[in-house]
């Protein structure tokens, strides 16, 4: 109350209503394809909760999204997203594209500015115009697009070797020629793998299983990747496959 | 027809929301207004507590078992409390941190399962799935609002066919494997369970699972301080639940005879 | 703020075949603020063993005129130069030796060790923490504050039995990349390839942001 003097508390315990989950994701765009992938270990401290939680998630035929941070919230953001979609498909009888489904991640996510989704998203997929895109969000909804973005507990490993891999940093081209500016999906599928290999070996938040959503833009296909399922509602447009691999447990 | 509650005996605006696309968390609230709210009292630490709870995954379905103290701190207060619950026909939870918080579920549950026969009765029910998602919507909504329920829950169940195992906690954390433990258990009992358990789930009999559950009840009750040698199992499979009444855990003390600061010595 | 990373800079070394490499970044700075970009960290030992010593820079000093001197007087008192071995042991006790009021370094070894009944020169690399705990790798050991991003990069880069001018060209790149991404190291590089018969030391330019 104004005027009176403050009473002196006891200093409490306050409760902490966030958690760490440990896990990396990662997303790659192609020129026709998009590439996001993540590890399926949770844990909290030294504990391992499970060794199989998905942290990517398929949105629509031509979105994925994985989130990576505190696990409650992750799912909870991930459930409302999916809600809006829905909704958005029963309103205006279409997939939303995956610009806007950027935009509504970013504006969900600053709605909680003052009691922040402690999650790093990174959503992947196909744009309106073809091309693979992929967009990465900080917790209150700061996103850009990029060609490929690391996040989550082994960011710091992942992307100086995704720098070097993917976008020929501190690499010179031989005379006469440059780098690619897209890799091919088999390069890319190979540079995910080692990726969370060398991230698996050196931190201890990663590993037991890696799950590779591939999206592909309508009309190509999946070109010699064997072993991947299809996941996607329709078959005629934009489709998405996961793909599986087995990391170390220990 | 509008399907949004909120909307009704109200004008409609094309302007503001021509779709009824707005979410219900960004529209007006006009809920009731309680005037004490500024002091209202919040779980902010257990007080009467229950230690770790055990389930696991078999043949049959899922086996779950916890032990009968309630503590208050370091005082065995109650030392025949029942921490596994059945809910509906398919489901058991059991629960160990705050037991006030926790019976305050047991009933929170038990009247959603009667509402949802009487006012419902369109021949669904409730399997330990959707028990699942509705704790951990209630717990996450708690912390959300500062005010936890400080329990780790266990939710275990089989339901057409299908075994259900999975973990709530008081921070909405969701997680499912086919062996669980919460409390001192995590640390001491699973990696014993995963031993047991992992990847031979189908060859697991109920004779086995008993075996491996009163194993690793027995070294919980060795090692932790605040557990005791009176547990219950429970088993949930196609036939239906049943939880034991409850029973002895037979310990050896004979090591301890040779042992400083086990035995009898008093120096 | 950590007494560690108030300096900045960072040092990885890596096992070839028949060979070793050492490299470090050339960054000296205030905290964030840049101060110098000429700041040497990896210093000759013998003619096959040099050593890297990222931390606080006044105990890069200090510490390079220690193993200097303590090298001198195995050399003196020993007649006969030092194997790589024996000086991370050396480097080790210099270390702990200050277990409660630690130099702030996290030193990097790399040399040719010599096997005194063959004669013949095998690889030798080295890492210890700030108080000398040795930690020897096979393959790689990095330090300083871009070290997790080094060991992502050098985790997927490397491989076992590279030649000279690929082991260059894999420590290079790990570095390189690796401290791109850390606000703390950076402004060029210096490599040392160790070989049988010479050492090859390049300079690199790196990104000035």
């Amino acid at each position: 109350m104004p005027g009176t003097p403050s009473i002196q508390r006891p200093t409490q315990h306050q409760f902490n209503p966030y958690s760490d989950n440990g896990g990396t994701i990662l997303a790659i765009a192609g020129a026709d394809f998009s590439i996001i992938a993540g590890d399926t270990r949770q844990s909290e401290g030294y504990n391992i909760q499970t060794r199989y939680a998905p942290k990517v998630f398929r949105l629509t035929d031509r979105a994925v999204l994985a989130v990576n941070g505190f696990a409650a919230d992750g799912n909870m953001f991930v459930k409302k997203v999916k809600q809006r979609l829905e909704w958005y498909r029963h309103a205006h009888a279409k997939d939303m594209p995956l610009r806007a489904i950027a935009r509504l991640i970013q504006t969900m996510l600053y709605a909680q500015r003052f009691f922040p989704y402690y999650v790093y998203n990174i959503l992947g997929g196909i744009e309106e115009d073809g091309s693979g895109a992929v967009y990465s969000f900080d917790p209150v909804g700061s996103y850009e697009r990029e060609t490929c973005r690391a996040a989550g507990a082994a960011q710091s490993l992942v992307q100086p070797f995704l720098d070097n891999q993917v976008y020929f940093k501190n690499q010179v081209p031989p005379p006469g020629r440059a780098h690619p500016t897209h890799l091919p999906l088999r390069d890319v599928l190979d540079i995910v793998i080692d990726a969370f290999t060398s991230a698996t070996e050196r931190h201890i938040e990663v590993g037991d299983g890696l799950e590779m959503y591939i999206v592909l833009a309508k009309g190509r296909t999946l070109q010699g990747v064997e072993a991947a399922q299809e996941i996607s509602a329709r078959t005629d447009g934009e489709r998405v496959f996961v793909l599986r691999r087995d990391l170390k447990k220990d | 027809m509008d399907h949004f509650p909120t909307n009704w005996g109200r004008p409609r605006n094309d302007a503001f929301d021509a779709y009824n696309t707005y979410p219900f968390h960004v529209r007006p609230d006009n809920g009731p207004r309680d005037a004490f709210a500024d002091n209202v009292q919040r779980t902010q630490q257990p007080i009467v507590t229950g230690t770790s709870v055990l389930a696991l995954k078999y043949k049959d379905g899922i086996m779950m078992a916890a032990d009968c103290l309630a503590s208050y701190g370091s005082l065995a207060r109650f030392k025949d409390i029942q921490r596994l619950h059945e809910v509906g026909k398919f489901t058991v939870i059991g629960a160990s941190g705050d037991m006030s918080d926790y019976q305050y579920l047991q009933t929170t549950l038990d009247e959603l399962l009667i509402s949802e026969e009487i006012t419902a009765a369109d021949g669904h029910s409730l399997g330990p799935v959707e028990i699942h998602e509705y704790l951990s919507r209630l717990m996450y909504g708690r912390r959300s609002r500062l005010n936890p329920l400080w329990n780790s829950i266990l939710v275990g169940g089989v339901k057409d066919g299908k075994s259900f195992l999975a973990y709530v906690d008081l921070l909405g954390t969701t997680y499912s494997s086919s062996t669980l433990a919460t409390g001192y258990g995590a640390y001491i009992a699973q990696p014993l369970l995963r031993k047991a358990v992992e990847g031979r789930e189908m060859d697991i009999d109920e004779n086995e699972a008993r075996k491996i559950m009163t194993d690793c009840l027995r070294v919980l009750f060795y090692r932790d301080a605040r557990s005791l040698n009176k547990y219950q199992i429970a088993t949930v499979t196609d036939s239906g639940v049943a939880i034991s009444p409850s029973m002895e855990l037979g310990t050896q003390w004979g090591f301890a005879e040779g042992i400083r600061g086990y035995g009898a010595q008093t120096q | 703020m950590s007494i560690m990373e108030y300096n900045g800079g960072s040092v990885i070394a890596m096992v070839g075949k028949d060979c070793v490499a050492i490299a470090s970044d050339l960054r000296l700075g205030n905290q964030a603020l840049t101060v110098a970009t000429n700041f040497e960290k990896i210093f000759p030992v013998t003619d096959r063993i040099y050593i890297g010593l990222p931390g606080l820079a006044t105990d890069v000093t200090t510490l390079r005129e220690r193993f200097r001197y303590r090298v001198n007087m195995y050399t003196i008192k020993e007649s006969r130069t030092i194997e790589p071995s024996t000086f991370a042991h050396l480097v080790s006790s210099t270390l702990y030796e200050r277990r409660f009021g630690p130099y702030f370094i996290e030193p990097i070894i790399a040399g040719l060790e010599r096997n005194p009944a063959t004669g013949e020169l095998s690889p030798y690399i080295a890492g210890a923490d700030l108080i000398g705990c040795l930690n020897f790798a096979k393959d790689f050991v990095v330090a300083g504050t871009a070290s997790d991003k080094l060991f992502g990069v050098a985790e997927g880069l490397w491989e076992p039995g590279l030649e000279p001018e690929d082991l260059f060209e894999t420590i290079s790149q790990t570095l390189l990349n690796a401290v791109d991404r850390d606000a703390y190291s950076g402004w060029g590089a210096i490599v040392h390839v160790i070989t049988k018969d010479k050492v090859i030391s390049r300079t690199l330019k790196g990104r000035m942001d």
